[in-house]
């Protein structure tokens, strides 16, 4: 299932804080769609340590999208939209 | 379409204690620039030669302008461009405390003539700023990809590389190591690099990534940031010979007076940019970092209202205009721009350490990392603004009457500058309260 975290209006750090608690609620077969105004470097690291896998992309309603999943979920990973 | 898994290497940002050291030391080279106020009073304001006015001007361009933009760029390179600062930790560590050693000779030397003091401050800046210099030069040649925040930084390391060595040259005149014949406009164009160059040129160039970014505005349009930093560089290296020739007699002043028009309409562009996107903004809520940032747009402007006024005959005899073009240029903008940056880059960068252990250590839900307002409430940041407009104000008076205003002046910048440095050791003190929690729950696993 898809949740979608629109933060592109909201002000750094505020987009890192929720993306992190929005990972939190993930279940099984989640994945996580984030639109954004900028590319959210800074998180990847913390990504990377939780064991979470992300793929960004240039687009959107504002200018990035970001699809974020558990490294280990294979449902979710095959259900990311290419 | 294009796919970007590039990341930001934890290994990459420095340690918090390397911006930190230089933001704690900012508030209390202002604290001293207050004292001297207070102590000086209406002497300060009779002309911008006396010795007491030069000690000044470098507390706060060297003591609080120079700490929070040399603080703030070795701990940008890595974050804005992935290019991070060579052996960031004992550079760090030499820059802070020569700069520190440097200002306070310096400013000692001036207030008391003692050659060996303006010795010491000669080779402890010159030392610190070049190993400052080498080491950003190095961080910024290492981006391939340059962007116009890039652009901007490479520009403004060039104008504190001039501003540096005309500075030494200056000092070592002033002090009897050397004569010199140029003074007044070697001292003229040493300020115009200083000012209108490296922290000019640093603060567009910063703009352009933490305005859109932090106060949620449209970018700054292409045609804008694609040309402006290089045009005032440009204008600089013109205008230094033509004022030059004007000192030796072989220009009249209008000349470099007219050509510094062009770089100061440059600024007033970006001020009229930064304003209207500002306008323009997403999220229409309270800004503290915001109403710092306005201020210094709007004075922008002013101070080319003023440059014009100076230029009138009527003026010509007037040395409070100068004065009052240098306390707006240096305390209305840059003071203020840089002031307003510190309430975005301290919070941050706290919660940004603290934020990164926590998922280092998994320990979501066990310890509890405050966010940006709890670490800089806004209640105190406010109450900072208000000090600080409160001194503008004063000493915009000041130069006119000296007496009272200068005195009030001092008490303004001592009561804004402590409640800065009482704002940042509360965000410090609040790190490391919960960076301790984060200890330990480590050492409880």
């Amino acid at each position: 299932m898809e949740h979608k975290l629109d933060v592109s209006g909201l002000e750094p750090p505020e987009p890192m804080e929720q993306i992190l608690q929005a990972i939190e609620s993930l279940n099984s077969g989640d994945y996580l769609y984030v639109i954004h105004r900028r590319e959210p470097r800074m998180i990847y690291p913390m990504l990377e340590n939780m064991g979470i896998a992300w793929i960004t992309r240039p687009g959107g309603p504002e200018g990035y999208e970001i699809f974020i999943w558990r490294k280990d979920d294979r449902i979710a990973n095959a259900k990311i939209p290419t | 379409m294009q796919v970007s898994r590039s990341s930001l290497s934890l290994e990459q940002a420095p340690p918090i204690s390397v911006p930190f050291r230089f933001f704690i030391t900012a508030p209390i080279f202002g604290l001293l620039a207050a004292l001297l106020l207070l102590v000086y009073g209406p002497e300060i304001l009779i002309s911008r030669w006396a010795p007491a006015t030069l000690a000044l001007t470098h507390l706060i361009t060297l003591g609080f302008l120079g700490m929070i933009m040399c603080g703030a760029m070795m701990q940008m390179l890595p974050v804005l461009a992935g290019s991070p600062v060579p052996r960031v930790k004992p550079v760090a560590t030499a820059v802070h405390g020569l700069l520190t050693i440097g200002t306070l000779a310096l400013a000692a030397g001036f207030l008391s003539g003692i050659t060996g003091l303006f010795h010491l401050a000669l080779s402890t800046l010159g030392l610190g700023f070049l190993i400052f210099i080498i080491a950003i030069s190095v961080a910024l040649i290492r981006i391939r990809t340059p962007n116009a925040t890039i652009h901007g930084m490479r520009l403004a390391i060039a104008s504190l590389a001039t501003t540096v060595i005309l500075g030494l040259t200056i000092g070592a005149g002033f002090s009897g190591m050397t004569s010199l014949s140029q003074l007044i406009p070697l001292t003229d164009i040493h300020l115009g690099w200083g000012i209108l160059g490296w922290i000019g040129i640093l603060v567009i160039g910063v703009a352009y990534q933490v305005v859109p970014m932090f106060q949620l505005t449209p970018e700054y349009p292409q045609r804008l940031t694609g040309s402006l930093s290089w045009v005032l560089f440009a204008a600089l290296v013109i205008w230094a010979p033509l004022y030059l020739a004007w000192g030796s007699g072989q220009l009249p002043k209008w000349v470099p007076d007219t050509w510094i028009l062009l770089p100061t309409i440059g600024y007033t562009l970006f001020a009229g940019s930064t304003l209207w996107l500002q306008h323009k903004r997403r999220r229409r809520v309270s800004d503290i970092t915001l109403l710092f940032w306005r201020t210094g747009m709007i004075l922008i402007a002013a101070c080319l209202l003023l440059w014009l006024t100076s230029l009138t005959p009527a003026a010509k005899n007037q040395p409070a205009i100068p004065l009052l073009l240098g306390i707006w240029l240096l305390f209305g903008i840059a003071a203020s721009v840089t002031n307003g940056m510190l309430y975005k880059i301290v919070p941050f960068l706290a919660w940004f350490h603290l934020q990164n252990r926590q998922v280092a250590l998994m320990s979501m839900g066990k310890v509890k990392v405050p966010n940006m307002k709890e670490l800089m409430p806004d209640r105190l940041t406010q109450r900072q603004l208000y000090a600080h407009l409160a001194t503008l104000f004063l000493l915009t008076l000041a130069p006119f009457w000296p007496n009272p205003f200068s005195y009030l002046a001092g008490l303004g910048l001592g009561v804004s500058c402590a409640l800065l440095l009482l704002n940042i050791l509360q965000a410090t003190r609040r790190y490391q309260q919960v960076n301790q929690e984060l200890s330990d729950f480590e050492s409880s696993r």
